[in-house]
């Protein structure tokens, strides 16, 4: 069984789902039944003995590392132990992204660990802020391993998470939020099955493989299948959060209305974006700052971007198409910043209509091209 | 403690003085970004001795001069 894919997967969804609905309109608290259940359904996605092994040993070892790290973080809070452990939790992830390079690590195989990774990398950086003082199993595990956003995102944050955990909404609150959850699955489902795969289908499918024209073709073709592709998928995960009694923040908001690239990573896999700005971006520029790195702060922006940006491209994979991926949107992210420090008709031109007009469309191509770098198609 | 971290804001906005005022909308006229977000908090502990982390505040709670300077009191 696949997450959101397949009929059997619909059926155990629709049960869950049923169940949910029924004790959130009596006002019972889903958390324990929300835990119960995406352990049931991981049990049945993670089907083989194998991948069930490698979950059980990823989430221990997770578990272990950030309840270790908060009982040694209040004795001693010194920088360096954050790296050990981060080290430690990042370990399941390496193996994983080392695989094609090293035969021997092939043993490891886990559905969603970039995802999950995600997920304990934070709450251990945050422990390390003070901003986490405690952790219970249950929170934890349940966040770790939140089912609907296991495969594919949203990045929920854990105090976000338990915050709603915590909550108990009113019968109409929750009718409220089921409804809307119904309704985000549905057109969740709408855009991946419907609309991505007609894509896929009738526009990428029939492509010849190479060529000028069909390769351009397929940049356009590929950049709206992967935003109706993931798109759809992210709104099934928030949809099936929401009717879990969980308010999971969106992950797309018109991604091809953006005028610069800084609008558009504020608007297309915004969970993932936000993620690297809070967590490694700023870090990295604080640190700069603080220790006076460089004689023109800006530089500081600059490197932290191409930073960001390589290690969204590393999370990826490490093929070469993959790191050429990160290192253009780098790029990109530092001549945005240049025009809008620099060039003061910037913002001007990107609050005009005409203007507007065409720098969607400029946004949109260059998006489009990195899409294309990340196929793997032209490299 | 207000003149002071107005005066970091414009200093980081490459805003005149007294050009800011309390409410104005800092990110949706694009006048401050991550950037300066971060540049706002290194300078805020620097120069007042306040200590704000990356994600303790959204940017919602960030949105004007006002709002700014009532998260920096607070925590002083």
């Amino acid at each position: 069984m696949n997450l959101y894919d397949g009929l059997l997967f619909f059926i155990v969804l629709a049960a869950v789902l049923v169940g949910a609905v029924i004790l959130g309109l009596c006002e019972v608290r889903l958390k324990w039944y929300g835990l119960v259940a995406t352990v049931a359904i991981l049990l049945c996605v993670f089907d083989s003995w194998q991948s069930k092994a490698c979950l059980a040993g990823f989430y221990i070892l997770e578990l272990l590392c950030v309840q270790i790290y908060l009982q040694v973080h209040e004795k001693c809070g010194k920088r360096p132990i954050l790296w050990l452990f981060l080290l430690i939790s990042l370990a399941p992830l390496t193996m994983v992204k080392l695989q094609p390079f090293v035969g021997t690590l092939g043993f490891f195989r886990l559905v969603g660990v970039s995802y999950m990774t995600f997920r304990s990398v934070q709450v251990l950086i945050e422990i390390y802020d003070g901003l986490i003082k405690e952790i219970k199993i249950a929170d934890f595990s349940y966040f770790l391993l939140f089912f609907p956003s296991v495969s594919s995102g949203p990045i929920d944050r854990y105090r976000r998470f338990v915050t709603d955990l915590e909550r108990k909404p009113s019968r109409d609150e929750y009718a409220e939020m089921a409804r809307k959850g119904i309704w985000k699955l549905m057109f969740g489902a709408l855009m991946n099955f419907g609309i991505g795969n007609f894509i896929y289908a009738n526009w990428l499918a029939v492509l010849p493989e190479s060529g000028l024209a069909a390769t351009i073709s397929y940049m356009y073709g590929y950049t709206f299948f992967l935003f109706f592709n993931f798109a759809g998928y992210s709104l099934m995960a928030v949809g099936t959060a929401y009717i879990l009694g969980i308010k999971m923040p969106d992950n797309f908001n018109l991604p091809f209305l953006s005028v610069d690239m800084k609008d558009f990573w504020s608007r297309w896999h915004i969970s993932l974006s936000t993620w690297l700005r809070d967590y490694v971006y700023t870090r990295f520029c604080a640190a700069a700052l603080k220790g006076e790195w460089f004689r023109d702060r800006r530089t500081c922006s600059y490197i932290g971007y191409v930073i960001t940006m390589m290690t969204m491209g590393v999370w990826h994979g490490l093929t070469p198409a993959y790191l050429i991926y990160g290192a253009y949107h780098g790029a990109l992210m530092c001549v945005n910043d240049l025009l809008d420090t620099r060039w003061k008709r910037f913002k001007k031109i990107k609050k005009s209509t005409v203007g507007q007009i065409v720098l969607v469309l400029i946004t949109f191509h260059l998006f489009s091209f990195g899409l294309l770098i990340f196929s793997g198609r032209i490299i | 403690m207000k003149e002071k971290i107005m005066a970091i804001l414009e200093d980081i906005c490459g805003a005149e003085p007294g050009e800011l005022e309390a409410d104005t909308e800092l990110f949706e006229e694009g006048i401050l970004d991550s950037f300066g977000v971060i540049s706002l908090f290194v300078e805020v502990e620097k120069q007042l001795g306040v200590k704000l982390e990356p994600t303790e505040l959204e940017r919602s709670q960030l949105a004007t001069p006002a709002m700014i300077i009532a998260e920096v009191e607070k925590r002083a």
